[in-house]
């Protein structure tokens, strides 16, 4: 064993320690209204991440040193495994990735904890008790049941070596991101409960903790993105959702913490929504954690059944504390929760907030029903169905067509009340849109009645957006008279929040148009010789030759496709089937011809003994703009991300205001 | 406008589709079917030998002509009830279609009350904020104050 994987284990222990005591120490500080434990408690915190950070480097050292003394190393790692993916073995496994949900659970309350002296100082004892609790529980899981640092006697020459699904770039980054965005809701979960706890119930909680629900909103929807890029292009399946309940898992949670971004704007603008508020956020964090309890626990059978293990028993109890401990505290604030201020109107800006969240919560629930339903069909019947992609696409797909709708609705009508008469002028320009759309798609064919409606929304939504940044920068070329580029640009600069809320909305308008694409996806399979045809959609595929070489970690055959369309040569894809030397495993590399209009998808699923090749090809219309939705979303976090912190603003406006105030005494 | 919208929605649902070929039969059943040797994956998503053989087997089924209903009773017989991808729309299965539903009808239906209530009830007491008269003056100084905090764009 390496030096360094010797201090793995206790530093663990020693973080454990430190965790333990930050918990002890800001209770005390809370109940006390202590500065001096609550700071030991804060810098108990810190600690704690010191040592579980050395814990990591020390795993991560020894995967690169190729320790196999260790088991977790000789289980997830080889020798010849390559550089990035020897990293990516720190999290591909059940106890590395428990290690680095740690970390990140660690370093984030630090640094958040460090943050809020300033901007939040009278919440920090009871956040950093709930971030200290929520630690607690995964060290001891890292200690006790799922010790990254266990060793292996007799000590093998080689290791197992990462499952080769695991080994690609996409593998590199969606796991990360997902853990990233988990463990970020940890912060705006522990102010919600501190804001509880402690009865400051004003809006402080969430404005010192925006930028963490954003950010960890914003990871964990590039995360599930990356995660459907990785399924498109390592699966071979020529999709990118399947509804396992692992996918399941990252976008409940995702489901929840959307409608939390948007019901929190009710609270800033109206003071209204305090109850619903942190019954959001409270779901939101349950189902990260329930989300890593599925993953971990193995109780549902699902492709990613490498991350089975047996801490389910410890996820239980914890997320049973959580819930009831959450519950609980809401109940007994219920009479401080209560909103002061009435919805004004129907017909307002307020009501289609509300409307989209509760189909928000409406659409976590059906997929956290369907994800579950086996287990509770099981236990009352003794039966097990499965539930699959039919049930879930029947049950989501209506409620996400209308959150598309109101995504369009909403910024149009304004806060507080609208007439029905306004309403109907303002909608009308994107409604005739949305029905030129349906009728212009119908004309030209289209029959698919939820493609359809799904373009015609989408067609709508996005002409409510696009009338907003023109209604936006026409105020300022008539105001300072400048062109429309600058317009825009000062339009999305002087209020980050709102627009780049608006280019999400846009990102998330193309995707669901890349989805509707599927309706018209076209797959057909044929066994091919070299020299053979055949066809789909209007491509034509010949199997030209097959390559085979063989490097230390797996024997390669490549096979030359060419692709017509109209009898005029495109191109040639090369798509592969690999056999993997250390899992004795053969995996499929996909080719993909992509585009704006339509992607061409060649799989080979099996090679036989004359070299004959079983070719699975797809045409799969519009995926394209589902990367492109999401790279647009991207850049609307982004915007979002840089707006000024609305507790750093209110500072601000108190001091510019308070200094010209003192100089007139 | 109306008519048009409802011409359009008429003639989706009347439209009727051309006859499937084979494989689009097979490929759409793969998709309704649990694999029996991906454990939480449909026959269409599993990349197993086994399940290739299967969709082949399919395949062949359809192009002997059996319809999709045919197909659908040999695989459960072969395999049992848990192939179906969803559970049945009766029995006990029906739980499973009514409670999402439900729920959501609920939901809106309490959010429905809760609105209409709060909308019908004592108004805010001076709306979101004190009710104030911004004269031109008082708007042109609102803006370059906050002009000056935003900084340069």
């Amino acid at each position: 064993m390496t030096s360094l994987a010797g201090l793995g284990g206790p530093s663990l222990v020693a973080a454990l320690g430190f965790s333990l005591a930050a918990l002890v120490l800001c209770v005390v500080g809370a109940i006390r209204n202590s500065d001096s434990f609550t700071s030991a408690g804060r810098r108990a915190v810190g600690m704690s991440f010191g040592f579980t950070a050395l814990a990591a480097v020390a795993l991560v050292t020894a995967l690169f040193a190729h320790d196999f003394s260790l088991e977790y190393v000789a289980k997830y790692s080889s020798l010849s495994l390559s550089g990035p993916y020897t990293l990516g073995a720190f999290w591909g496994g059940m106890e590395g990735s428990l290690l680095f949900w740690t970390v990140l659970l660690t370093g984030f309350s630090t640094i958040a904890l460090e943050r809020a002296r300033a901007d939040n100082p009278r919440l920090i004892a009871w956040a950093g008790a709930v971030l200290a609790g929520v630690s607690v529980f995964f060290l001891m899981l890292l200690v006790l049941p799922a010790s990254p640092f266990a060793t292996l006697s007799p000590v093998p020459a080689d290791g197992s070596g990462l499952n080769p699904l695991l080994q690609s770039p996409g593998m590199m980054i969606h796991p990360p991101l997902l853990y990233t965005g988990f463990v970020a809701f940890s912060i705006p979960f522990a102010f919600a409960m501190a804001a509880l706890l402690s009865k400051r119930l004003d809006a402080g909680w969430f404005t010192s903790t925006r930028r963490w629900t954003l950010f960890a909103w914003s990871a964990l929807s590039i995360g599930i993105v990356l995660g459907g890029a990785w399924a498109y292009t390592e699966l071979g399946w020529g999709g990118y959702w399947a509804w396992d309940p692992v996918e399941n898992a990252s976008f409940m949670p995702w489901l929840t913490a959307t409608a939390f971004l948007h019901s929190v704007v009710i609270q800033e603008k109206r003071q209204m929504l305090k109850i619903w508020n942190v019954s959001l956020i409270l779901m939101t964090y349950a189902l990260a954690i329930f989300g890593t309890f599925l993953t971990r626990s193995g109780i549902l059978s699902s492709i990613h059944t490498f991350t089975e293990g047996p801490i389910g028993k410890w996820f239980l109890p914890f997320l049973a504390l959580m819930l009831l401990g959450g519950i609980g505290i809401v109940l007994a604030r219920l009479n401080e929760l209560r909103s002061v201020n009435r919805f004004d109107s129907l017909m307002s800006r307020e009501s289609a907030f509300l409307a989209n969240n509760v189909l928000f919560v409406a659409a976590a629930f059906t997929v956290l029903w369907g994800t579950v339903y086996p287990i509770f069909a099981e236990v009352t019947t003794g039966v097990r169905l499965s539930v699959g992609p039919p049930f879930f696409n029947s049950v989501f797909i209506p409620l996400g067509l209308a959150i598309i709708g109101l995504t369009g609705i909403g910024p149009l009508i304004s806060w507080k009340r609208m007439s029905k008469g306004a309403f109907g002028r303002i909608v009308r320009v994107p409604l005739a849109i949305g029905v030129v759309v349906i009728t212009t798609l119908f004309a030209l064919g289209v029959r698919s009645v939820g493609a359809l409606i799904a373009f015609g929304l989408c067609a709508f939504t996005s002409a409510a957006i696009v009338s907003e940044f023109a209604r936006g920068s026409r105020v300022h070329r008539t105001r300072n008279t400048v062109g429309p580029v600058r317009a825009l640009t000062m339009t999305i600069s002087r209020n980050r929040r709102r627009y780049g809320g608006y280019v999400v909305h846009l990102g998330v308008v193309l995707i669901v148009i890349g989805l509707a694409g599927a309706a018209f996806r076209t797959e057909r399979h044929a066994l091919l010789d070299e020299g053979d045809s055949m066809q789909v959609g209007s491509y034509t595929l010949t199997y030209a030759d097959r390559t085979q070489t063989t490097t230390d970690e797996k024997q390669m055959n490549v096979a030359a496709i060419e692709v017509s369309s109209d009898s005029e040569p495109i191109g040639t894809l090369y798509p592969q089937r690999n056999f993997h030397l250390a899992q004795g495993q053969p995996q499929s590399e996909v080719a993909i011809r992509t585009g704006p209009v339509e992607d061409l998808y060649v799989v080979i699923t099996s090679f036989d003994a004359d070299g004959a090749a079983a070719l699975r090809a797809f045409v799969n219309p519009l995926t394209w703009w589902i990367w492109v939705g999401a790279a647009i979303m991207l850049g609307g976090m982004a915007i979002l991300l840089s707006s000024p912190s609305p507790a750093r603003v209110s500072a601000r406006v108190r001091s510019e205001f308070r200094e010209p105030a003192a100089a007139a005494r | 406008m109306r008519v048009g919208i409802a011409a359009v929605f008429i003639s989706l649902a009347v439209a009727v589709p051309a006859a499937a070929a084979p494989q689009d039969v097979a490929n759409d059943i793969s998709q309704n079917i649990m694999s029996p040797f991906c454990p939480g994956v449909t026959l269409h998503d599993c990349p197993s030998d086994s399940a290739v053989a299967l969709r082949d087997r399919i395949t062949e089924w359809a192009e002997d002509g059996l319809t999709r209903a045919q197909i659908m009773d040999r695989l459960i017989l072969e395999y049992g009830d848990t192939i179906r991808a969803e559970p049945p729309r009766s029995g006990s299965g029906l739980v499973a279609w009514l409670l999402p539903v439900l729920a959501a009808l609920g939901a809106a239906g309490i959010t429905w009350k809760l609105l209409r209530r709060w909308a019908h009830g004592p108004e805010t007491p001076g709306g979101s904020g004190p009710d104030v008269h911004v004269t031109p003056a008082d708007r042109r100084r609102l803006d370059a104050e906050l002009d000056k905090l935003r900084g340069p764009a």
